[in-house]
This record gives C-alpha cells, structure tokens and sequence, in this order.
C-alpha cells in the first residue's frame, strides 16, 4: 500500500461538501489529482505541525460538516502534544488520516522516528484519541477509513504505506507548483463562502458564527 | 465531561477578569484557544464557564495558531491567548501562517516581566516579547486597563482582517493578576 492507495480511497469517500486539510507537497501532488472537485475543498499547508490543529479549528467552527485532515508522520511528529489536544476535544466531525511512510520523502527520504519505534495509532489512543488504529493493508484502509468517516465520532487513522509511487505512474502536470500559499488560502476561503453562504473575506464584523459551550 | 476544577483559594475579584471577558464578548469573540497562565488565570476560568464562548486548552503554544485559522477558515471570531514567553514557543507556526499565508490572527498576551517583576525568571519573557514581535512585523500595542480590552480586540479584528496580518495586544497593568 502506497500513499495513492490511500488518497485513492479517501477521493472515492471525501465528497465535495467535506473540508480537508492536508500537507503540501508529496500528498498534495497526488490529491490534487485525485480528490473530488479538483481539491477545491482542500487546504494544503506548507506547515509540518499544524495540520491536525488546523483541522480541528475548522472542525470546532463547523461542527455539522465532516472535516478530514490529511497528516504525514513527519508532520505529527513535529508536533505529537497536538494529539493531546484532539484528545480533549474530540470534535465528532473531525477524521485524521496519518500517511504514515517512515520517512521524509518529499526530501529525499532519510527516516523518520516512526523507522524507530514510535507508534502514532498507540500514541493517539494514549492522548486521548477515539477510534485510533493503525491499518497495513488496502481492505483493512478500506474498511477502517469508510467507517471513520461516517461514524459520527472523532477518528486517528494511521496508514502504513510504503514510499513512492507505483511503477509506470506518470507525474501528471499539477497545480501546486503554479500557486503559493497566499493564492492557496484564497481559493479555498472562497470555497468556504460558496460552501456555506457566508462572507469570511473582506471581515464582515461580528455577527454569525458563532460556537457554543 | 468537562474540563477538572480550578484550585480554588488563590483567586482575587473577578471583576478585571470579567471586564475583559465581556470586552472579548462584546468584539464578536466565540471561540478562546489558549496555554493557561497565572497572570490571566481568573479570565481563563470565566471564559470555561461561559456558555458564549468555546474553550480550546492546549499544551503548547505551536497548537494556538492552526486553531485560530481553522476558526477563521470557518467564519469564527477566535483570540489566542498566551503569556507573552509563548511568542517564542509559537513563532515558528505563527511565522509560517503569516508570511507564507497572509493569514489574520488576533493574539492577547500577558505581559509577564513588566514593571515591577517580582520573579527571577520574568524578566526574560519582557525582554525577548518586543524584539520578537518587532521581528515577525506583527503590530502590537500595550494594554493597562481591562476596559481597553474590549474596544482594542475589536480594532485587532478589523486591522488583522484588512490586513491580512496578525495583531497582538498585550496585557499588563490592572487587566493581570499577581
């Protein structure tokens, strides 16, 4: 199992009226490929980190939209207290997908700790997490990602794939490296509007929006 | 289940900690992402306890600013409150927010380290806020009174959002506790 099986399998699941928020480079090249609605939906951060708090900032301020957030291990890692705070949380909305490939790819692969012994699914659980497991294999993503998505509680998920691309598949010309992050922010901002008929964008003043409790 | 308790018994009157909950109230705030401190801590425990407001309490200040985005990506009104030792902690995501995204964010600080200081240790926290602040190109203005608060996070709001850019308001003087 490679990172498209796993995209491969969240575009067939991920509809257009899901957000998502995922890591820009090696992911975003095959999502924006991918996914539903050209990846309209999809917010790609150049932040290893801040992923998942993203995620669960738009998941706490939309709580009846499903929101996904597509992490890499590299990404969790920089920042592994952020599971303590999705543990305290727990929006019902939220689903994080751990592309989980050991190693920094998108430069040149040297390993990262999970090489080593850490394990995010266990770490997950430990922070607090709902619904953490780890899945090796396509029927096991398959299963596990269809019932995450759809079981109106907070999901980890964490794919163990192996690097690369699958042999023979064509770098097909993508968007990413045409836009920046300003250009990025904009486009899916816009889509949130058109989403849920709201101005973000010039700052409409206080009014709407608000979140409970 | 909520959140434990707070430690009852340190606590002078609330009145500066709710002047500035309402202020926050006022400017359209519903959603408070924060690392607690003691400075602020009677204003951390009136905003758990507010209906009006939704809470975030995380561990580390790297956690407030993909919080505060994804709340404003979501058309909420989000601050990210942290002692001021947290813009150390946190720059590296604040920066990357900032200068990769142009992405607004309205921060209050507790100003520890300010005049008169009374810990060893406080004193960095000053020193190394304005230098850091004046190196990320965030505007920030000094706050002494909680009635400033609430007009001051309404102006951060339109300055951050016109601006594209993040806002930090720090608060010393009457709106802390010692």
């Amino acid at each position: 199992m490679q990172r498209r099986d796993v995209l491969s399998t969240l575009a067939r699941l991920v509809t257009p009226e899901d957000l998502v928020v995922t890591w820009r480079s090696t992911t975003w090249d095959d999502w924006a490929e991918l996914a539903p609605a050209g990846a309209r939906n999809t917010l790609p951060l150049a932040i290893l980190g801040s992923i998942s708090t993203t995620a669960l900032g738009l998941a706490i301020a939309l709580p009846y939209r499903r929101v996904v957030a597509v992490e890499s291990d590299g990404s969790v890692l920089m920042n592994a207290g952020a599971m303590a705070t999705l543990g305290a949380e727990r929006p019902p909305n939220l689903t994080v997908v751990v592309l989980d490939n050991g190693m920094y790819e998108s430069i040149g692969g040297p390993p990262t700790l999970t090489a080593r012994h850490a394990d995010l699914a266990r770490m997950a659980e430990g922070a607090g997490c709902p619904n953490s497991l780890a899945v090796d294999g396509q029927a096991a993503l398959e299963e596990a990602a269809a019932r995450l998505l759809d079981d109106g509680e907070m999901g980890y998920l964490v794919a163990r794939i192996k690097p690369g691309r699958p042999a023979g598949t064509p770098r097909t010309p993508m968007t990413w490296p045409r836009t920046d992050g300003v250009e990025d922010k904009y486009r899916f901002l816009r889509y949130v509007e058109e989403l849920e008929g709201i101005v973000i964008h010039p700052d409409p003043g206080p009014g709407p929006g608000r979140v409970g409790g | 289940m909520g959140p434990p308790p707070d430690r009852p018994g340190r606590e002078r009157s609330a009145g500066p900690a709710a002047t500035i909950v309402e202020g926050l109230k006022g400017a359209g705030v519903s959603l408070a992402a924060y690392v607690p401190d003691s400075l602020l801590r009677s204003t951390f425990r009136l905003l758990r306890e507010d209906p009006d407001i939704r809470t975030v309490q995380t561990s580390n200040e790297a956690d407030l600013p993909g919080i505060v985005v994804g709340a404003y990506l979501g058309g909420v009104r989000a601050v990210l409150m942290m002692e001021n030792s947290g813009i150390r902690q946190g720059c590296e995501p604040i920066a990357r927010f900032t200068y990769s995204y142009r992405f607004p964010m309205v921060m209050l600080l507790s100003h520890r380290g300010g005049f008169p200081e009374p810990t060893w240790w406080g004193h960095a926290h000053a020193q190394t806020m304005a230098p850091i602040l004046d190196a990320l190109r965030v505007p920030w203005r000094l706050l002494e009174t909680p009635e400033e608060v609430g007009p001051a996070v309404a102006g951060a709001f339109t300055h951050s959002r016109s601006s594209q850019w993040p806002v930090a308001l720090v608060l010393s003087g009457e709106c802390l506790e010692r």
